[in-house]
């Protein structure tokens, strides 16, 4: 066994997941209270990512922040995380609301329509040339050992913070009254209404928070891998709608463990299947059909019942 | 179970977009028909006029808009000194953007070369920059009767394959020259036993990837081999297969900014110590910049140019070679279309042949030989390709 080569996929492969997973949890969010498969979802991720791009510019760039890289990369993620929040509230009030009560086929494909609207639009705004983060001009990439295991900081950065919005949606979620109405209106959107639950307010934090961690991961993406450009949020956000999938979509917890283990199954078949890099994707979606075959709800996700 | 269906459906659907990608990325243009007959542009007699048009094909924005941008200045430059030097004929370009490596694929590149075809006035063109685009517009470029030089597609079998014979020409020498001048100099200068080549899955990339492998292993080099999609930006996986022992990892690839973006994560991963070597593709002072453990091939040019001097003069002290030799096939094409055009009016059949029997001496040209092409479109002059290392900065020529 090359333990070297297994700690540096499992290193790369919780990476991807933590960033996956915080994908999946957008999707999660939105498909609990509204039943709607938000395929716009990676778009806004890419969105995030060029917000922040453009936050560290506008604050000196790399090479002469105007702060510390800590405190320019805090503004990086916060400029993210409210501009893709505010983005995702914009998208269901003009894209799904008017369709709340029209048959589930045609918000889904407005949601195909947003994320090829918001491609190009990035590709007209942005253009379509890669721009880098240049993370190692603004914070340095030292590389630390324990044994065998390699990591750098951006990749410790990622894990931690995505375990952390992770916990903290949780307890949001459990403990919180909004957390509270977002449940209800889960559980039974029209019950909740006349309970006298803002709904349209709920599904609009519900939006906002979903996009606000598609925000983050773009950041956190960009700065672990270099470099972003319009068509990121595709790829992404197929894997992260897979790991939602494997999650059980509708959970939390589901969305974390489902992202991981697209990212350590992506990272592991590229090490260890034949030609694993270049059908790394083939090995994922197998993965996905599998799963669905297997536990149709997801590793996490309750089977609906129905009355008949 | 409703909601077991839709997530089945949706399942579906994600699966059926992710081949739909796994596809787009493998799918390859070699399906592109052989030219069919020719049609009425070929012979149509074109008044020549005072001002004449070439065809550009070049990536000016996209993901090789770093190199492309270097094509566009090195053509322009040459259209400006041709038209301060001669005063009764002018030349323009009519610039067509392929998006290199953009996710449509060469789609933009087939939409550039039905463009010039279709244009009254374009006589002959250079580009495109990329041998995968050259295999997608050839039946177009062909039928419209143009002939095409490019001063930066290597891929050996675009000329020998054939298919292109009397329409493409290139100003550079092929892979089949490239692939083993860094291979020699793996095995011979650097003396190294263990070497991982990627490749980034676009026929430019995989030929010369091949040609490298096959000449190291028959030198008994110990050789991963490996493959990765131009649109992935994430290469930790990969990077954590290649063993830290290795001692370089040869990148033949198209676009500089994954380029840069490998060796900044083979820094970050702790692998920062492996030398990496591109090829004429990364040539271009950003990826240089990702350290003084990268190598790079690129086209073999005339380093006591004049002609280079002139244009570094012009553009900040950046010779910005990896367009040069752009420079040398806009040269072609501007002395064929004047040749053709002497009785006032000319044919795309007759620029063709006047570009097929091209002549320009050495000393006019900055790649050092004279510029004439043997039967398949080549250069039959130029015999190598030049080594470059990096000084942490830009990249410095290797005597020898």
């Amino acid at each position: 066994m090359n333990w070297s080569l297994f700690f540096d996929l499992t290193v790369s492969g919780l990476t991807l997941g933590s960033l996956y997973a915080l994908i999946a949890l957008g999707y999660s969010l939105v498909y609990g209270i509204l039943k709607l498969l938000n395929f716009a979802h990676g778009d806004v991720y890419m969105i995030g990512a060029f917000l922040g791009w453009y936050a560290l510019h506008a604050l000196g760039g790399p090479m002469n922040p105007t702060f510390t890289g800590a405190v320019v990369l805090l503004l990086m993620f916060i400029v993210a995380m409210l501009g893709c929040g505010v983005l995702g509230v914009a998208i269901e009030r003009f894209a799904y609301r008017p369709l709340r009560n029209a048959p589930r086929i045609a918000p889904l494909i407005s949601a195909l329509g947003v994320s090829i609207f918001l491609q190009n639009s990035a590709l007209l705004i942005f253009g379509a040339a890669f721009r880098d983060y240049d993370t190692f001009d603004l914070i340095g990439v030292k590389t630390y050992s324990i044994g065998q295991l390699f990591f750098s900081v951006p990749q410790l950065l990622t894990v931690v913070a995505a375990i952390g919005l992770m916990i903290a949606l949780t307890v949001f979620v459990a403990r919180s009254r909004l957390g509270k109405a977002m449940r209800s209106t889960s559980f039974d959107r029209e019950a909740a209404s006349m309970m006298g639950i803002d709904v349209d307010r709920v599904i609009s934090v519900t939006f906002f928070i979903g996009s606000a961690l598609a925000g983050a991961a773009g950041v956190m993406f960009a700065l672990v891998f270099g470099q972003i450009y319009h068509f990121m949020g595709f790829i992404a956000g197929l894997k992260g709608f897979t790991a939602a999938v494997i999650g059980g979509i509708g959970s939390i917890p589901g969305a974390m463990v489902g992202g991981l283990i697209v990212g350590l199954a992506e990272s592991y078949a590229t090490g260890y299947l034949p030609q694993g890099s270049t059908f790394q994707n083939l090995y994922v979606f197998a993965l996905l059909i599998l799963v669905i075959l297997v536990r149709p709800s997801g590793l996490f996700g309750k089977a609906a019942i129905s009355k008949v | 179970m409703r909601r077991r269906r839709a997530t089945a459906v949706a399942a579906l659907l994600a699966l059926g977009a992710a081949l739909a990608v796994v596809a787009g990325a493998y799918a390859t243009t070699e399906r592109a028909a052989a030219p069919t007959a020719q049609t009425g542009s070929d012979s149509a007699l074109i008044k020549c006029g005072k001002t004449r048009t070439i065809g550009f094909m070049a990536p000016v924005t996209g993901p090789a808009a770093s190199i492309g941008i270097q094509q566009v200045h090195w053509a322009q430059y040459y259209v400006s000194t041709y038209n301060k030097t001669h005063k009764k004929t002018k030349m323009k370009l009519q610039t067509e953007d392929t998006q290199l490596g953009a996710p449509t694929g060469t789609a933009e590149a087939l939409k550039g070369a039905q463009a010039l075809a279709g244009s009254p006035n374009v006589l002959g063109v250079v580009g495109p920059a990329g041998s995968n685009e050259i295999v997608g517009v050839t039946k177009s470029l062909m039928d419209g009767g143009l002939a095409w030089v490019s001063g930066s597609s290597t891929r050996t079998s675009l000329t020998t394959d054939g298919t292109r014979t009397g329409y493409m020409f290139r100003t550079v020498p092929p892979d089949a020259i490239q692939g083993p001048t860094a291979a020699n100099y793996i095995i011979k200068v650097l003396k190294y036993t263990r070497v991982y080549i990627i490749d980034d899955q676009e026929t430019y990339s995989t030929g010369l990837a091949d040609e490298v492998q096959s000449k190291l292993r028959a030198a008994g080099v110990t050789v991963g081999r490996d493959g990765v999609s131009q649109q992935q930006s994430d290469f930790s996986s990969l990077i954590a297969k290649i063993a830290r022992d290795t001692q370089l990892v040869y990148i033949p690839w198209q676009l500089t900014p994954k380029g840069i973006a490998f060796g900044n994560q083979m820094k970050a991963a702790g692998k920062g110590s492996i030398k990496l070597m591109g090829a004429d593709g990364l040539f271009d002072s950003t990826f240089a910049a990702v350290g003084s453990h990268v190598y790079d091939t690129n086209f073999p040019l005339n380093p006591k140019s004049k002609i280079i001097a002139g244009f570094k003069k012009g553009h900040g002290g950046d010779g910005e070679y990896f367009g040069a030799p752009t420079y040398a096939a806009t040269q072609v094409v501007a002395t064929a279309i004047d040749r053709a055009c002497k009785k006032g009016t000319a044919t795309r059949a007759s620029v063709r042949a006047a570009i097929r029997s091209t002549n320009i001496p050495a000393a006019q040209s900055l790649i050092g030989v004279a510029l004439r092409f043997n039967r398949n479109g080549d250069l039959s002059t130029a015999k190598k390709f030049g080594l470059y290392k990096s000084n942490g900065t830009v990249f410095v020529p290797i005597p020898g």
